[in-house]
């Protein structure tokens, strides 16, 4: 044929007869490039032609390669990139046509090195950029094609390589020539992304395949050295850096079905690495979105195996914290919901045994530990996504979370019975751990707002339970909020340092609204420390973190004032242990004398009075010497010497408030207020919700709320006012506490003791009064129709000085009774 | 002259369950080849052919059976022409995994599609798990046209493909009637089900 053509060369068209001159008798001599050159020019000097130069090239190809001819192919292949390069772009687009169905031909031949020449073709055409849009360009069929190169499973493995690279590269081309070109179709589309992301990922994937190939060194050039894998995450980048907003969740949407298709949520590792590659190739502005998937993606799969679900948290971990502050987008608190859900079903399937609650058919086993390491997850996932939130954010899902904790004073539905008791007991320590989590990241140098009073209240009131575990939480983010310098660390053992410089404290002034702080709930504060101290399931970490917390009280929200409360708390908890009121253990008795030589030790130091600095140092001279078991080296060691002799120890060996009070009145101290032993406040709450487990407290809710109502009321101006006053007011409310008491003891006596008629006359004075308000009762209701409301409020005013109605009846003394 | 080598041009996907000789189906239609050994097929894969009736153009796209690859499996059904659902007469699971087969095609495949229903393997006739009749009952009540092949001995496999494709013809004829426009499209237009491939030339 290609002799014929020669022949009558003269008698067909100009385009024909310079195409035909490009190609060599043979086709191992390659592209005539003499003759290249001049069908370029006449493309240029007439783009007009353009296309049917195309069409006939185009024409050439598709019988060579129908023929075998395969180094014709090639050299068509060639000629057809360099008019493309040549060519402007205004002109390329008819040319474009021919041109792809070339490309779409090659790719369907079987011979793997027509595929990559194809593609390779493709890719060039698919870096030019076009300014003319073209309308009906569908690009179907190379993405089917590309993805399936993807997958290649030929059996040479180095050809096998070759042609899933093209396939990305051919994916890579179709992403880029479509992307911006909104005529086109739309490569965000499902039915475009479903192929081309797992084809991507299935590549990435393989790292450890690619890896055991190694080329011997020979081959490895530049070029070769290039791995699948490397390349499809280039271009998964690419990919995902070109997404809108509106495209991020088609293309994210495959991932999550890769993943749990290949069930890779398991070792995690390599979808951490894709999410990963995710978060830091998406625009930022976009994160939240993937964060979003992934937790809808969760809920999803809620009734998924525990490390499943433990993966995805994995996951989402890692995505908030390179997604940094953009990760949590404007639903903040439904992120934080959102876990706190999972949290709680993980807790509830770890109970039941079952993820169905409802039937109890369980087609699963669940294993615990499994759920716990799911519990654990999330937990960490709490703390990584809080850090990344603003100060003024954390603070609020902090009170969020706190919110959640069932708390016998709160509102939530609380289970009765065994199973809901343990439920509860779980999910408070789960959601304190949240808490402490978050409260680790938080950094806010003012107490006030890291502190909201309905906040502290909440967590304070947690720390009353009976629950040891729970109440060493409510320390530890106690702990975790005052420090505020980094001093905690300095002391997580406790012991009497002969000099705390060693510690290197980094200490600041008080601020303003420490103070105001302390003013607010100084008096809350020691009264729970008081009263965990006197806790019988208290272990070494109990009294680890009060000492903590005592000294960075100290260190951080100290004045004067708190100071000498301190002091004086400290020895009213070393009363505790002297006089054992609570029957508590040998070991109990010593750790808080300990704690309480440890403290004063360190307070001591701190305030740098030296006659103070000398009585402390004495008594701990003397314990050492005495009763070493009451000192902290002896008493929180791994097997403590206790003493069962507590109850006969010498004076000496005791710090005492009196002495204490000389010491430092001298000082300057306020030495009235040194010498008055610390009492704590006990409300009514306190004493209720002590000793109670949750389930049994309901009803009695009710009635604390409104008992505690007054008490209330009445500390609240002193608030605001100076720290006398609060004192007075805790003061006269303790003499108030005792007038009632007292007068409640004289009734019961005299109902006991009295004479019938003596109380039948004191009901009788109280019948009148009934009488009266019965009367008052009467007047309101039944006269006012005919009246004017001047009436009334007569009425109201002056009650008894009105006339007795007609129909005012007596009532008989006896029905008082 | 004629630009193309076809007229029509038809996507044909097949699925069915792992094992059952999805790929020697096609490896036989389009190589006339049994490749013995043959390895579990990853993700999709692409064979073409051009059939003589008509000069019909038919690319076949052979999809892999295991579960993990269902995503991707998927994605390729929705712009097929007609879908060959194998089985294996040897194997009574892969028979029993149809209806869940048919539920997919519902799902993700255009409602146009036409889907053949294939047993295949019938050279092992003496292990022979799901018999003719069952096949042939369950074909009729899902209104599928059904048939019995043996990649191995290449029994009906060639009837099965040029069945399909007359069917296909005459499908996208009445169809042509009806939607006359048609337009040259490089590579494959989005609207090719239904439409011939003209020529322009």
């Amino acid at each position: 044929m290609y002799g014929v053509c020669g022949c009558c060369g003269a008698l067909r068209p100009r385009y024909k007869r310079l195409v035909d001159n490009i190609f060599p008798e043979d086709p191992e001599d390659g592209l005539v490039k003499t003759n290249m050159e001049k069908l370029t020019f006449y493309a240029l000097s007439a783009p007009e032609k353009l296309d049917r130069i195309g069409a006939y090239l185009s024409e050439r190809l598709i019988r060579d390669v129908s023929r075998h001819r395969y180094g014709y192919v090639c050299i068509a292949m060639e000629a057809l990139d360099q008019l493309l390069m040549a060519c402007h772009c205004q002109s390329i687009n008819l040319f474009v046509e021919s041109f792809l169905k070339m490309v779409a031909k090659l790719l369907e031949s079987e011979k793997p090195n027509l595929q990559i020449l194809g593609t390779n073709s493709f890719v060039k055409f698919a870096n030019i950029e076009e300014d003319t849009p073209s309308y009906h360009r569908s690009y179907d069929f190379f993405v089917s094609r590309f993805s399936e190169m993807c997958h290649s499973s030929h059996d040479d493995l180095e050809i096998r390589t070759k042609i899933r690279m093209s396939g990305i590269k051919g994916l890579q081309g179709v992403v880029r020539k479509t992307v911006n070109d909104e005529l086109q179709a739309n490569i965000w589309d499902p039915q475009h992304m479903d192929k081309i992301v797992p084809s991507l990922l299935f590549n990435l994937q393989h790292v450890e395949e690619a890896e055991s190939r190694s080329p011997s060194p020979l081959q490895a050039t530049e070029k070769e050295k290039e791995s699948p894998t490397e390349l499809a995450e280039r271009c998964l980048r690419e990919l995902l850096g070109r997404a809108a907003y509106g495209n991020i969740k088609n293309a994210i949407t495959p991932v999550l079905i890769h993943l749990d298709n290949h069930s890779l949520w398991e070792p995690k590792i390599f979808a951490t690495r894709c999410f990963r590659i995710i978060m830091y190739s998406i625009q930022p502005q976009h994160s939240h979105l993937v964060i979003q998937q992934l937790l809808g993606h969760l809920d999803a799969n809620s009734k998924s195996a525990a490390t499943v679900r433990a993966g995805i948290v994995e996951v989402l971990s890692e995505a908030a914290v390179i997604a940094a502050s953009g990760s949590v987008g404007p639903t903040v608190l439904e992120v934080f919901n959102t876990l706190l859900r999972q949290l709680r079903l993980s807790i509830d399937y770890a109970l039941t045994g079952s993820y169905n609650c409802i039937t109890g058919v369980s087609t699963k086993i669940i294993k615990e530990h499994e759920e716990r390491m799911f519990q654990e997850a999330v937990i960490k996932t709490i703390g990584s996504f809080a850090s990344t939130l603003p100060t003024y954010q954390q603070s609020e899902v902090m009170a969020f979370i706190m919110n959640k904790v069932p708390l016998p004073s709160s509102q939530q539905s609380i289970e009765a019975g065994k199973a809901g008791e343990n439920r509860n007991r779980l999910t408070q320590i789960m959601l304190l751990k949240s808490l402490l989590q978050v409260s680790v990241g938080f950094q806010c140098s003012n107490m006030l707002t890291a502190l909201p009073s309905a906040f502290l209240d909440r967590l304070l009131s947690a720390a009353l339970m009976e629950d040891a575990e729970i109440r060493l939480f409510v320390l530890e983010i106690l702990i975790s909020f005052i420090d505020r310098h980094d001093n905690r660390q300095k002391f997580s053992t406790i012991s009497t340092i002969s000099d705390i410089s060693v510690l290197k404290l980094k200490v600041e002034k008080c601020s303003r609204q420490d103070t105001v702080f302390m003013k607010k709930h100084s008096q809350q504060l020691f009264r729970h420390i008081y009263l965990i101290c006197k806790e019988e399931s208290n272990i070494q970490a109990h009294y680890e973190a009060l000492y903590s917390m005592l000294v960075l009280i100290s260190i951080e929200l100290a004045n004067e004032e708190v100071v000498v409360d301190l002091i004086r708390l400290v020895l009213a908890v070393q009363e505790i242990a002297q006089i054992n009121e609570d029957n508590l253990t040998a070991y109990n008795r010593c750790a808080l004398f300990a704690l309480g030589a440890a403290y004063l030790n360190l307070i001591s130091q701190l305030i740098t009075v030296p006659t103070f600095c000398q009585h402390i140092h004495e008594v701990i001279q003397m314990r050492q010497k005495e009763a070493p078991y009451l000192l902290p080296e002896d008493v929180f060691v791994e097997r403590p010497r206790l003493s069962k002799s507590l109850d006969r120890l010498g004076p000496e060996v005791f710090f005492w408030q009196s002495k204490i009070s000389e010491v430092l009145g001298g000082s300057g101290y306020n030495s009235d207020r040194l010498s008055t032993p610390y009492v704590p406040q006990l409300t009514d709450e306190d004493r209720l919700s002590k000793r109670k487990s949750i389930g049994e407290t309901i009803s009695l809710q009710v009635e604390v709320e409104s008992r505690n109502s007054p008490e209330r009321e009445q500390r609240a101006p002193a608030e605001e006012i100076t720290y006398e006053t609060l004192k007075k007011a805790i003061v006269d409310s303790v003499a108030v506490e005792e007038q009632e008491r007292e007068r409640r003891r004289q009734v019961v006596e005299k109902f006991q003791k009295a004479p019938f008629e003596e109380i039948a006359a004191h009901c009788g004075a109280r019948a009148t009064l009934l009488q009266s308000k019965l009367n008052q009762i009467f007047e309101i209701t039944i006269r006012p129709p005919p009246s004017p409301s001047g009436t009334i409020t007569a009425a109201y005013g002056q009650p008894q000085n009105h006339s007795i109605p007609v129909y005012e009846m007596k009532f008989p003394d006896l029905c008082v009774y | 002259m004629s630009m193309e080598d076809y007229d029509f041009l038809f996507k044909i996907v097949l699925i069915g369950n792992a094992g059952v000789g999805k790929t020697c189906l096609v490896r036989r239609f389009t190589q006339g080849l049994f490749p013995p050994g043959q390895g579990a097929t990853i993700g999709v894969d692409f064979m073409i052919k051009t059939v003589e009736i008509n000069g019909e153009k038919v690319k076949i796209w052979d999809t892999a059976g295991q579960e993990r690859f269902r995503s991707i499996t998927q994605s390729y059904y929705r712009s097929a022409n007609a879908l060959i659902l194998t089985y294996d007469i040897t194997c009574e699971e892969s028979f029993r995994c149809l209806p869940e087969w048919l539920r997919e095609i519902e799902q993700y495949a255009s409602n146009k599609v036409i889907t053949v229903l294939v047993g295949n393997k019938i050279d092992l006739a003496d292990k022979r798990e799901v018999s003719q009749q069952r096949a042939a009952e369950f074909s009729e009540a899902q209104d599928m046209y059904y048939l019995e092949t043996s990649a191995k001995e290449s029994d009906n496999v060639e009837k099965l493909f040029l069945d399909l494709a007359c069917r296909l013809i005459s499908e996208a004829r009445q169809n042509t009637l009806v939607n006359n426009v048609s337009s040259p499209l490089p590579g494959e237009g989005k609207s090719i089900s239904y439409l011939t491939c003209c020529n322009f030339n």
